[in-house]
């Protein structure tokens, strides 16, 4: 029995002994500074939080930023000024018939975790999967006609599709709906990738912690068939907020964040010191939309003067700081059916607006527009209070969250969608015209089509062009179709935007031409 | 005659400092609200993009914001919406209090206990977040924000009226009222509700600086009134947008929040201090 009064709940240390673990605790510590001075870490701003490692769930460009790291595809965008793509897990890849797509893979591609080869098989079954009906599949449609993947080899495959989609180059293979994931770790986690971290992956860098609203945290995949990652850590962290963004670049707490329009003329005056800024001519587009089923709409006049109090480069200055320019229709310069100017000059005509009133017998007109919460937004529509008021149009101005306001249009959710009026909103783009008209069909009213625009010639021209393999062909089709929008006195195209980068001088971005980060090829400098 | 007015409410305040100061800045905010038209030097809603975000000068004493509007003169509309909420936010949630917290004291203990669960249970919900799922409710404006604060503080002053009313019902002048065969009505109207307008009061005064900071709370987060409104609670999002670009947006548009908070807070105090009898004995 010991004696009581040398009894401890430590264990008896040495001065020699604890002069050691001090110092092999301080070397400990010192480790990840070391990491970070070397810069061998790399934080990168995501501005809103991407939903789960299954390309069945994703939505948009925050699942591809986490997805590129992660995963792999046929084809890849080719970061760089001009939307190309390259090969990443085919070796080959050739269009053989309008119909069929032919690849082979590259020998040796190899999953984490012990799951073996990339195969043709684990091509067929993610592709094929999106288009099983009890999968829910939110990026179906980026499939277009495409119906499923034949495999012909252990490592070769037909890509099969019910009639020509000439977007597949563009949107299906190199963006979300081309993400190859693991057959055999999905089937064994039941058929959907529901875990905390995903059970195989195959891109430069694999996920080690996901902290809720927080961050990803990334580190390099040791399995990575490729050419090493630059960086052994990566976190993806969420910032919502652009003026904090900024902040936390400023601090350092961030390495590569996108910024508000609002901070570039700042910057550019201003220079920071070690960082460097980019901008890049986005592909989303901005516009003001009306319900051109709405009653007090009937009359096209009436749609046609609130176009024209619209004036457009004065929203530029004021909510885009003139970083923008106004923009033609939906559909981006550089892209095919760009038109090269819009029906309505983005200048406002309030005489005309007032004209247009009078012939419809309206002396003071009283309308209301629906926003999202966001500072550009409420900026453009107290622009245009204060121009309409010019022409005897009195707005009133709604604000709403995120949930409630990407609910006021669609049928599912009350009947709320009947009775709007006008609208700001911003959709996201990818490289194809395709992609940007497919909302406004007459089968997306009550969904995305806000505007409950309607057309049986739109409707046509969409269906057509998908097929459409003559670029020419196809670009006039979709010229037309803008034309359409616009004729019906629903549109009032705003802006693509610009998107700004602020990045640390220590590391080499690579991103779209549109300026989104493809964090798999960000390089130390 | 001077000392009477010595000895009045109004004479006993105008000998504090605290209260005089205090009278000073609600004076001077209810003058700025009825003259707000004239005395502000641009039209608050034109905008001049070619100035915006100034730093303060002679032409623009606070500024400009982000699209060129005036700062100060939408200061000086804006007091008129904040003045405006509070008085008519405190006065319908404050007479809602007074009758169920006198009702609740006078009444049955059935309906006591119930009206003092709706109490505890209103007080216990947090404002904002009653504020969100309201502002989704209903549409944006003053009287969404009305509502809330209506809500969220008629139980406060039913709370203290309750327990005024019952540390009166067993009072022996009441009793004396009673066993005379004096009806409640007459009990209720001749000798409860004077005596708890003293504490109703202080709490009235009190309240309106919270209400003010509710209303700018709710702008600010874009539940309050539309965007253009030039509530001090949407310059103050206005100077957080633009924080980077200029600091004179938030830093005018708190000054008056600022100001207007210490003025009720030390006219509450003084009220307090003057209308309390045990306070005053202490003195």
């Amino acid at each position: 029995m010991n004696d009581p009064k040398t009894t401890s709940i430590f264990p008896s240390l040495t001065r020699r002994q604890l002069f050691a673990g001090t110092a092999a605790l301080s070397a400990a510590t010192m480790f990840p500074i070391a990491a970070w001075a070397d810069g061998s870490r790399l934080n990168v701003r995501a501005y809103l939080e991407p939903d789960d490692y299954d390309p069945l769930d994703a939505s948009g460009f925050l699942e591809e930023l986490l997805y590129g790291c992660i995963y792999r595809k046929l084809i890849q965008y080719v970061p760089g000024e001009e939307w190309d793509w390259q090969l990443d897990l085919a070796e080959t890849i050739e269009q053989t018939s309008p119909t069929t797509i032919a690849f082979t893979l590259k020998e040796g591609q190899m999953w984490s975790d012990g799951f073996g080869e990339i195969t043709a098989e684990d091509v067929k079954f993610s592709m094929d999967r999106h288009m099983v009906e009890e999968n829910n599949s939110r990026i179906k449609p980026d499939l277009g006609t495409f119906t499923h993947v034949e495999v012909t080899g252990r490592l070769s495959g037909i890509i099969h599709m019910e009639r020509p989609f000439a977007p597949i180059w563009t949107i299906a293979l190199p963006y979300l709906a081309g993400t190859v994931i693991c057959k055999e770790a999905v089937e064994a986690a039941g058929g959907k990738i529901t875990t905390a971290i995903p059970p195989a992956v195959s891109g430069p860098y694999r996920v080690v912690e996901h902290r809720l609203g927080e961050r990803w945290v990334l580190e390099r995949n040791p399995d990575f068939s490729g050419e090493a990652a630059d960086f052994e850590r990566v976190d993806l962290i969420v910032v919502v907020d652009d003026s904090a963004a900024e902040i936390a670049k400023e601090a350092g707490d961030v390495d590569f964040t996108s910024i508000g329009a609002g901070s570039v003329q700042r910057l550019r005056d201003n220079p920071p010191a070690d960082a460097q800024m980019t901008l890049h001519p986005a592909l989303f587009y901005h516009w003001i939309g009306l319900n051109v089923q709405n009653p007090k709409f009937e009359d096209i006049r009436v749609r046609q003067a609130i176009m024209h109090a619209i004036d457009v480069p004065s929203i530029m200055q004021a909510a885009f700081f003139d970083v923008a320019e106004p923009s033609t229709g939906i559909i981006a310069p550089g892209l095919i059916g760009h038109r090269p100017e819009g029906l309505i000059p983005p200048q406002a005509d309030f005489a005309r607006a007032r004209e247009l009133l009078d012939e419809a017998g309206i002396d003071r007109l009283e309308i209301n527009i629906d926003v999202l919460n966001n500072v550009t937004h409420t900026t453009t529509a107290q622009v245009m209070q204060a121009m309409m008021a010019q022409a005897g149009i009195d707005l009133n101005i709604e604000v709403h969250e995120s949930g409630s306001f990407w609910s006021l249009g669609v049928a599912s959710d009350g009947d709320r969608w009947k009775d709007l009026e006008l609208t700001i909103k911003r959709f996201s783009m990818t490289p194809d015209p395709y992609y940007a008209t497919a909302w406004f069909v007459s089968d997306q009213i009550g969904d995305w089509n806000w505007e409950q625009f309607s057309n049986e010639e739109f409707d046509r021209l969409h269906d057509e062009a998908l097929s459409e393999t003559d670029p020419d062909a196809r670009d006039e089709m979709y010229r037309r179709m803008q034309d359409l929008m616009e004729e019906s006195g629903g549109y009032r195209f705003l802006t693509h935007g610009v998107t700004a980068n602020l990045f640390a001088d220590s590391i080499a971005p690579a991103t779209r031409p549109d300026g989104q980060p493809l964090v798999q090829f960000f390089r130390r400098t | 005659m001077m000392g009477q007015f010595r000895h009045s409410l109004l004479g006993r305040l105008l000998a504090d400092p605290m209260a005089v100061f205090a009278m000073t800045i609600i004076v001077g905010l209810v003058v700025v609200a009825i003259f707000a038209d004239a005395i502000s030097p641009h039209d608050h809603t034109l905008m001049n993009l070619a100035d915006r975000f100034a730093p303060p000068s002679s032409t623009y004493w606070l500024g400009t914001d982000n699209l060129g509007r005036d700062t100060f003169s939408r200061l000086a509309q804006g007091s008129r919406i904040a003045l405006y909420v509070a008085i008519v936010a405190v006065s319908i949630s404050g007479t809602i209090g007074l009758v169920l917290g006198m009702i609740a004291g006078f009444g049955p203990r059935w309906l006591d206990n119930l009206l003092l669960f709706i109490f505890d249970t209103l007080r216990a919900y947090p404002t904002i977040i009653l504020a969100l799922a309201l502002a989704a409710l209903l549409p944006r404006g003053l009287s969404t924000v009305i509502i809330v604060v209506v809500i969220t503080s008629f139980s406060e002053y039913g709370r203290v009226v309750r327990t005024q009313t019952l540390s009166l019902k067993n009072a022996e002048f009441i009793l004396a009222e009673r066993a005379m065969g004096a009806s409640a009505a007459r009990i209720v109207f001749h000798h409860v509700l004077p005596n708890v307008l003293g504490p109703f009061f202080i709490l009235a005064a009190m309240n309106l600086p919270v209400v003010i900071t509710i209303e700018a709370g709710m702008s600010f987060l874009g539940i309050g009134v539309p965007p253009g409104t030039p509530s001090w609670g949407a310059t103050l999002k206005d100077g957080f947008d633009y924080i980077r670009n200029t600091p004179w947006i938030i830093i005018a548009g708190g000054l008056p929040l600022i100001l207007v908070t210490l003025g009720f807070t030390f006219l509450g105090e003084a009220l307090r201090d003057q209308l309390d009898p045990k306070l005053r004995k202490s003195r």
